[in-house]
């Protein structure tokens, strides 16, 4: 513990020989009071002075400053930075040496540093046009291995030097790309943020600053520099910031949190050595019983052994972790209501929670300990067993209702009830897969009856696996925490291990890991069976080589897809070509149809001089359905599948490469499905009305559509519209002509589109008439053409029972007639039902008449 | 022994596996860990991932034994993809595997190692989650695998990962001089350079390239190599894209054809080599590919004739506007 000091100076002194003033400054920094904790920092004590006084910059620095290291608002510089654009990297210019210019900074402050910079002249500062952020302006050359060699090329400053300043970047600066810079200035300690607020104490402008950030910077009065401004404040600066308040207010949180980080670590390994001694007492006691050796500390995985172990100790996720706890709390109560009262914070009525979130931030820690915590005992279920509908009944319906038998006894002490009592934990939820049939149902009937409380947890609450479980869990969402609350914790692990963590840098590794902090913890402990030490040297490469690689969602890889600046020379550099073809291959069933949906919804940033969006989306149009080619190829009988990468470029990186640039609405998805499906049931549709008018028309399913049925429509819909009931009989007889039923009437008016789209005539016909015709259709026998299983039947007075033998003889049997008025007609119909025969007839209409008719009667049905 | 007889023993990359971690070739400062691991134990779960043939599965059983050593038998399961791996395996043969007890020395744990994790389906995967920390105290697992994006998030989140990378030609070089000195190859300095050159930092493929070349002609030298291997090298491929003029290119395509290369096999390289080829602008390189995969549709519908490819060729550098 002792190495605490240095360690935490190490960082500072190996870097750079100090200057004079430096090393002033630093023993300045211990004499400070310690106790920094009883003087707390009131942030917003200046908010007000600096408009009054923003004349003066030092004031305004004053007021700007923020304090902190440790803020808990939320950046949006953490997304930001992932995304952060493809290092630019121009042939940089030979380093200026700004040092010479600073020498003569006397006084250690930022403010006064400030001040002898020159600021950016405002209005001089060339405004840019659109909003859009356009890569070809500034990528003609470099490559991002340049980045780097650009971060070395920049002044080294002492360290910490820019302490407890908040500096935003705005606009492209001449030389060094804005994310290298960000990086720079977060390395020096400063606090980068992407918007202009009255804590900013200064604002770094580059060519093209948005219209906006200049006019908030005015209205703010912020010092704006440029970009060799900031060299120099770098470079001028001393160490830990100077003594300025700022920095001095800074430092002492830092401090603050160095302190905790030891205290942290002290207590854990008191709490260690207790219990130590505590296995030792109960080992020795029953020697004989037990003897299994406990496993040694230094044996068990760090994630293991700096496992939170109280609900204090989870990283963020502060209010998540509270409403379990108040939720599992309640329980006894909201069940002798219940679970009628749903209470203020309407956890009243829910049986069970359902934890969710990403991977790797306390969900099972955050249950189990909440459980521990109120004194239940814990029935664990996980994706290694099994828990199929049958199992889940056989095993944990009967915990339902049982008492912890180490509770039971337990409780006889100290009387406390939730002993008695189990909690079941249900965890990965979503990993129910094969095997466990039933599972999901089978818990969501759990969640519905339990006696128990039950606490289960997932990582995808919005899948649709996870539908059964909506409105009968209490749902509680954790979110990947945020740097600053993972940032204690790791320090806590860093300085009981030895090891040296620069706080700095642990932004960058939590971005990696995205916010995964057991996975942070797991790259502590392999990092440190070789090095000792996470500076800057080695924190870039640790990032990448730890970052995650997930397969992407179809929406995910539209949105990268169609990212213009993937597409430009140098983007095309930092994210090259079999890199785009990777995301098709993600999900490569998807991927295609993704595109396809959107690529209409782009305002392409790629466009070749002279190309009208309407071109591109041509070009794009095109290789997508030439993919469409390629896949019929790929999942056709032939099954060519060494054409994939090839279908890869055609259908999703060459269209997205035409028409990429920004998303102008949000990516919607593929409504192909959907609409595959819809046309799959017209052309069943089509068919049975071909089928059914085959008798009486001659051409085939297209035919039919195109030529026969905008005709139809007008002989089956315009009547009974122009003259309601009288033409009921009428379009009756049109129907029975074409051998249609009532169902193909209505598959007629749906096929109509356009101008002759026909919800809206219908709903002028009145309901009475539509009534009548329905009655009237229904009450009449109708000849029917081909049997077709189930749908062709007539609904009418005879239903088809005994339609088989007129296969084979024509029946005489009677059938009591429907109308006498229909007699004739009926006849003929009747005829024509012999005709089909030859075709695969069932006749529902049962009118007697003779085999030798046959063609008399098709005779007569044509005269009619 | 007589080299024939050796031939028929074992294939040279079973036969010359590295046994200990120090003998494993390239990736240096993941080795080192690995050793480092070795020596103090308590060994975290790991994923190891890269291309295949650079050493990930003889590391993680170099690891094991060194861990290990004698208990090897009893405290490792291997599983790799030609065993079940099924969500039923996960939660019976893994799960028991991990409660059952095994006597060992302090900071070493039972290891499952499994290979190809890649191939393991989500819900075998989601099974392994809870196991892994619930008996993390006595046993360790690792997976190697070629696409770490294959392994679900959660199990990433909860293993070390390290990145494997291609060899260099001169770790691939310094390896193959070995074998050979232990086999007593004939060999000409431009053999092993094609061999290196084929091999792509793939050091299981430069040594069945060896010995195929080796059991084939006796003699290792460039030409016996290019024989051996079935599809056109790269390089040539690629100066025949970049070729400056269409003739040129035609020649260097004419030669390729007639060492007997097969279309398929040509106009595949060629999508490979396209696909990479910085060179050329990616814009372009679209429409090449477009070009290259159109003649490649059509050589599998049938249609690979010299005349197809020129073609093709023709058509790109149309294309690259020469």
């Amino acid at each position: 513990m002792v190495g605490i000091d240095e360690f935490f100076k190490g960082q500072h002194t190996g870097k750079q020989p100090s200057k004079a003033r430096a090393t002033g400054t630093s023993r300045k920094r211990k004499e400070q009071p310690v106790n920094s904790a009883s003087n707390p920092i009131n942030l917003e004590d200046s908010e007000d002075e600096h408009t009054l006084e923003a004349k003066k910059p030092s004031n305004q620095l004053k007021a700007g400053v923020s304090v902190e290291i440790v803020d808990e608002e939320p950046q949006p510089r953490k997304r930001q930075r992932a995304t952060a654009p493809a290092p630019k990297a121009k042939a940089s210019s030979p380093k200026k040496s700004p040092k010479s210019k600073i020498q003569s900074a006397e006084a250690g402050t930022a403010e006064a540093l400030l001040s002898q910079i020159p600021s950016v002249d405002l209005d001089a500062v060339h405004v840019k046009e659109t909003a859009q952020f356009d890569f070809r302006s500034n990528g003609n050359a470099g490559d991002s291995s340049q980045a780097a060699a650009e971060e070395a090329n920049f002044p080294e400053g002492a360290p910490n030097c820019l302490l407890g300043l908040t500096i935003v970047f705005t606009g492209q600066l001449p030389t060094i790309e804005r994310g290298v810079a960000e990086a720079i200035a977060k390395r020096y300690g400063a606090r980068v943020t992407k918007s202009i607020s009255s804590k900013t104490s200064v604002v770094v402008l580059g060519d093209e600053a948005g219209p906006k950030k200049l006019e908030k910077i005015k209205q703010l009065k912020i010092k704006a520099i440029d970009e060799d401004g900031f060299k120099q404040l770098v470079a001028g600066m001393p160490e830990e910031g100077g003594d300025g308040s700022a920095a001095e207010k800074a430092r002492q949180k830092l401090k603050q949190q160095e302190e905790k980080a030891q205290k942290d670590a002290a207590e854990m390994i008191k709490v260690e050595e207790e219990q130590r001694e505590k296995a030792r007492r109960v080992q020795s006691k029953a020697n004989t019983a037990d003897k299994r050796e406990p496993v040694r500390e230094e044996d068990k995985l760090w994630t293991v052994k700096y496992a939170p172990t109280s609900l204090q100790h989870i990283c963020g996720n502060k209010t998540s972790v509270n409403k379990l706890k108040t939720w599992l709390s309640n329980w006894r109560t909201y069940q002798k209501q219940g679970f009628k009262n749903a209470g203020r914070d309407g956890f009243g009525v829910f049986r069970a929670a359902m934890v969710y979130g990403p991977p790797g931030i306390g969900k099972t820690t955050a249950a189990h300990l909440a459980a521990k915590e109120l004194g239940y005992d814990i029935l664990e279920r996980n994706a290694s067993d099994v828990r199929s509908k049958s199992l889940l009944n056989a095993g944990v319906k009967n915990a339902l209702d049982n008492t912890s038998v180490v509770g039971f006894f337990k409780s006889k002490h100290d009387g406390d009830v939730n002993q008695k009592n189990f909690v079941i934990i249900m965890d990965e939820v979503d990993g129910m897969s094969g095997g466990d049939r039933g599972g999901v149902g089978q818990m969501a009937q759990f969640c519905r009856k339990s006696s128990m409380p039950m606490i289960l947890i997932c990582n995808e609450r919005n899948s649709p696996k996870m539908r059964p479980f909506d409105r009968v869990c209490l749902d509680i969402q954790f979110r990947r925490p945020d740097p600053t609350s993972i940032k204690a914790r790791l320090m806590t692990v860093a300085v009981r291990e030895k090891f040296q963590l620069d706080p700095n840098i642990i932004d960058k590794l939590v971005e990696a890991t995205r916010g995964d902090i057991r996975q942070l913890i797991n790259l502590l402990s392999t990092i440190s069976t070789t090095t000792k030490k996470i500076g800057h040297e080695n924190a870039q490469e640790i990032a990448k080589a730890w970052e995650k690689n997930i397969a992407l969602k179809p929406f995910d890889i539209a949105h990268k897809l169609f990212d213009g600046r993937i597409y430009s020379d140098v983007g095309s550099k930092s994210f090259p070509l079999y890199k785009k073809i990777e995301l098709y291959f993600d999900d490569f069933d998807f991927a295609p149809l993704m595109i396809q949906e959107n690529y209409l919804q782009t305002r392409p940033s790629v466009l070749k001089p002279g190309q009208s969006h309407l071109a591109a989306v041509a070009d794009a149009a095109e290789s997508i359905s030439q993919g469409d080619l390629v896949e019929r190829k790929i999942r056709s009988s032939e099954q060519l599948w060494s054409l994939l990468p090839f279908h890869a470029i055609m259908s999703s990186v060459r269209p997205a490469s035409k028409v990429a640039g920004q998303m102008a609405g949000r990516i919607n998805f593929t409504s192909w499905l959907g609409q595959n499906s819809k046309m799959g049931k017209y052309y069943r549709l089509l068919q049975e009305i071909q089928y059914h008018t085959r008798l009486s028309t001659s051409t085939d399913k297209l035919g039919l559509r195109m030529d026969y049925m905008p005709t139809m429509k007008k002989r089956l819909l315009d009547p009974l519209v122009e003259r309601g009931n009288d033409a009921v009989p009428e379009v009756i007889q049109t129907m029975d002509d074409y051998y249609l039923s009532k169902e193909d009437w209505d598959s007629i008016m749906e096929f109509m589109i356009g101008s002759d789209k026909t919800d809206l005539q219908i709903k002028k016909i009145p309901t009475a008439v539509k009534s009548g015709f329905t009655r009237k259709y229904n009450s009449m026998v109708h000849p029917v053409a081909i049997y077709k299983t189930g749908s062709t039947t007539a609904v009418g007075a005879k239903p088809a029972a005994t339609p088989d033998f007129e296969d084979i003889v024509d029946a005489d049997d009677n059938v009591p007639p429907a109308d006498e008025d229909e007699e004739s007609k009926e006849d003929t119909d009747f005829k024509k039902d012999k005709l089909i025969k030859q075709g695969k007839p069932k006749v529902a209409s049962k009118r007697a008449g003779s085999t030798a008719k046959k063609s008399a009667a098709a005779k007569k049905r044509k005269t009619k | 022994m007589s080299a024939n007889a050796l031939k028929l023993e074992l294939p040279w990359v079973e036969k010359y596996r590295p046994h200990l971690l120090k003998d494993i070739v390239g990736n240096e400062e993941t080795i080192t860990r690995l050793q480092q691991i070795a020596q103090d134990g308590n060994m975290p779960h790991l994923i190891i991932s890269g291309l295949p043939g650079i050493g990930k599965t003889t590391s993680v059983s170099c690891l094991a034994h060194e861990l290990l050593g004698n208990a090897y038998s009893q405290a490792v399961l291997e599983l790799n993809a030609s065993d079940d791996r099924g969500i039923d395996v996960v939660r019976n043969q893994i799960k028991q595997f991990a409660q059952k007890k095994c006597s060992l020395p302090p900071g070493r744990h039972k290891i499952v190692i499994l290979d190809e994790a890649d191939s393991m389906t989500a819900g075998a995967q989601q099974a392994l989650r809870r196991t892994m920390e619930i008996y993390s105290n006595t046993t360790r697992f690792a997976f190697a695998c070629n696409q770490s994006n294959k392994i679900i998030e959660p199990l990433q989140s909860r293993c070390a990962i390290l990145r494997y990378s291609k060899l260099q030609d001169d770790q691939v070089l310094r390896r193959l001089l070995e074998v050979i000195q232990a086999e007593n190859v004939q060999y000409t300095n431009d053999g092993l350079e094609a061999i290196i050159f084929t091999a792509e930092g793939d050091m299981r493929q430069a040594l069945n390239n060896l010995q195929s070349t080796v059991a084939g002609y006796g003699l290792v030298n460039g030409e016996n190599v290019f024989k051996i291997v079935d599809s056109p090298h790269p390089l040539i491929v690629k100066r025949m894209l970049l070729a400056p003029s269409l003739d040129e290119s035609l020649a260097l395509f004419k030669e390729l054809w007639n060492k007997g290369y097969s279309a398929v096999d040509i106009v595949t390289t060629c999508f490979r080599v396209t696909k990479n080829l910085d060179e050329i602008k990616e814009a372009v390189r679209l429409e090449m590919i477009r070009e290259i995969g159109f003649a490649h549709m059509r050589i599998l519908e049938g249609v690979g004739t010299y005349l197809q490819l020129a073609g093709m060729l023709a058509k790109i550098s149309k294309v690259r506007g020469l």
